[in-house]
């Protein structure tokens, strides 16, 4: 009958095929709707306009600087915030009075965090990459700040306990019980806090950029390109949706699976 | 390091109420950063609308009180939001549950699903200003898109994992199929649709700040960002600071309260043994 092998590869190459057909729908109609419909490119542009101009700008090399450079900043962005607040993070949390008396604070400062912090970025920045880059880091700063803190809170006491009845060393406490224990929820926090410092980094550059994939796609509205707008907002889907899948779920995976801390 | 092993320290502790004494160090918290920020203020001596202190922020925001701006601002911020979320997450479910019901429909509709739910609104509101120009229907349809997305990901996800088992049994006992879609689909899809709304709702949260700075005429992200044009950095303040007691707020009063009966009436209740 040899029916494991099919259920096994078909459903994989069915539900590919299945996935594709809005894809090829939705390209069939722009690629007819102009032709039928009276739609001004302005408010929808044709296929051929959309590639046309991505062709000149992927020539010219514009595209791929504005994405290195959004890319870059956000790469900054993330490493400063990191740094700064995991060790912080841990800091406060392996001491429950601290703990308390900042909780708070970075409860409040985590709430406004992200895009409500660029209007200040610009006065004291400037319009440009140090506005950009530091509301990005202080975005991923507060939303991870916040993980690192909970992360470790939710280690059970009785392992703190367990370990320094068994001799255990407060360096051996902080690499081999704090750091592992709370890994699982930083990493989740590292995920989240990248979802609102990639809202971050695209609004930021929209409001305070001078180039970057948000730039370009804000500055098109002012000459109605809406070729440029729509291929900016492409851009952006696909670059969100290989960082998170790429890079983050694997690295979830991995730790997940390493440390053995599967919620539920 | 405290010594929370020793059992006298304990009873030493829970006398003076270990509840307050929590309290007052997270009342302290709070004060220890408005104190240090005017101190600092007083240090570093920057121009005030370069660095303004608690008192300029707290001026403005008398002013801001008094020239009946704040309150207005905040209503129409609010009320923007409300419509957005409730008309975005009525849509998500719905599509949702329509999608999800049919094996065949998520197959097809998922992928592009989650494409569209990776291009974030922030992304959308060139396109929507370019379509419906600067204002309240940009905004609008923006946290539509935004609240929308999560919620129908996720209702998708929640519907797709309801046990077979489940309907088949209810189905085997007589059930109709719109009482197999209420009494079985709904409820097992509840949690995962309340993770989708709050996702949703936070985005949403963040979106209409945002939009508000590009598209609006009023509202709490238009006070934020006009403070900052004009050089009157205490009101920007103040609009920050309103925005993360009015973010605190519906979590607090709103999301996490739904978010607890969910759980207890419908969450979780087969998988923790």
């Amino acid at each position: 009958m040899n029916e494991s092998t099919t259920v096994l590869a078909r459903p994989f190459f069915r539900r590919w095929m299945l996935g594709l057909i809005p894809l090829g729908v939705a390209l069939a109609v722009w690629m007819v709707a102009p032709a039928v419909a009276d739609i001004p490119p302005f408010m929808f542009p044709t296929m051929a306009s959309v590639l046309k101009s991505t062709g000149k700008h992927l020539a010219d090399g514009s595209l791929v600087f504005n994405v290195a450079s959004s890319l870059g900043r956000l790469a900054i962005g993330f490493v400063i915030g990191n740094t700064i607040a995991i060790p912080l993070g841990i800091a406060i949390a392996t001491n429950t009075k601290i703990a308390d008396v900042f909780q708070p604070v970075l409860t409040f400062m985590q709430s406004i965090a992200g895009i409500a912090w660029v209007p200040l970025a610009i006065i004291w920045f400037g319009i440009g990459d140090g506005a950009v880059i530091f509301v990005i880091a202080n975005t991923i700063f507060f939303s991870n700040i916040y993980n690192t803190v909970l992360g470790v809170r939710s280690i059970p006491p009785v392992l703190f306990k367990a370990a320094r009845s068994h001799g255990a060393s407060e360096k051996q406490i902080l690499f081999d019980l704090v750091i592992p224990g709370a890994l699982t929820q930083i990493l989740v926090g590292m995920r989240t806090s990248m979802a609102f410092g990639w809202r971050a980094l695209v609004g930021g550059e929209m409001l305070a950029g001078t180039s970057g994939i948000g730039y370009i796609t804000i500055e098109a509205v002012q000459w109605y390109q809406t070729e440029i707008i729509l291929r900016g907002m492409i851009i952006i889907g696909v670059l969100w949706l290989v960082m998170d899948r790429l890079i983050f779920r694997v690295l979830e995976d991995r730790t997940v699976q390493r440390w053995g801390m599967i919620q539920n | 390091m405290t010594t929370e092993a020793i059992p006298a320290a304990a009873a030493k502790r829970s006398f003076r109420s270990p509840k307050n004494a929590k309290r007052i160090r997270q009342l302290g918290g709070i004060l220890a950063v408005v104190v240090a920020w005017q101190i600092s203020v007083w240090v570093i001596d920057l121009p005030p609308y370069f660095y303004p202190g608690p008192s300029n922020v707290f001026d403005a925001f008398i002013e801001l009180v008094e020239r009946g701006i704040l309150p207005p601002y905040i209503g129409d911020s609010v009320g923007r939001y409300a419509l957005g979320v409730f008309c975005g997450t009525s849509i998500g479910v719905l599509i949702g549950l329509l999608i999800g019901l049919s094996r065949l429909m998520s197959a097809v509709l998922a992928p592009t699903i989650n494409f569209f739910y990776s291009i974030v609104e922030v992304a959308w509101i060139p396109l929507f200003v370019i379509w419906w120009g600067y204002g309240i229907k940009t905004i609008i349809v923006a946290l539509v898109y935004v609240a929308a997305f999560p919620v129908l990901y996720n209702t998708l996800i929640g519907v797709r994992t309801v046990p077979t088992v489940l309907i088949n049994a209810s189905k085997s006992l007589g059930a109709t199929n719109l009482q197999v879609l209420v009494n079985v689909i709904l409820p097992s899809a509840l949690p995962n649709i309340f993770t989708g709304f709050r996702i949703g709702a936070g985005f949403a949260f963040r979106g209409l700040i945002f939009a508000e700075m590009i598209a609006a005429q009023t509202g709490v992200g238009y006070l934020i960002f006009e403070g900052a044009n004009s050089q009157q950095t205490d009101r920007t303040i103040v609009g920050m600071i309103t925005i993360g007691l009015m973010w605190l707020v519906i979590d607090r009063a709103y999301l996490s309260p739904v978010e607890k009966i969910t759980i207890e009436r419908w969450g979780l209740v087969s998988d923790s043994k």
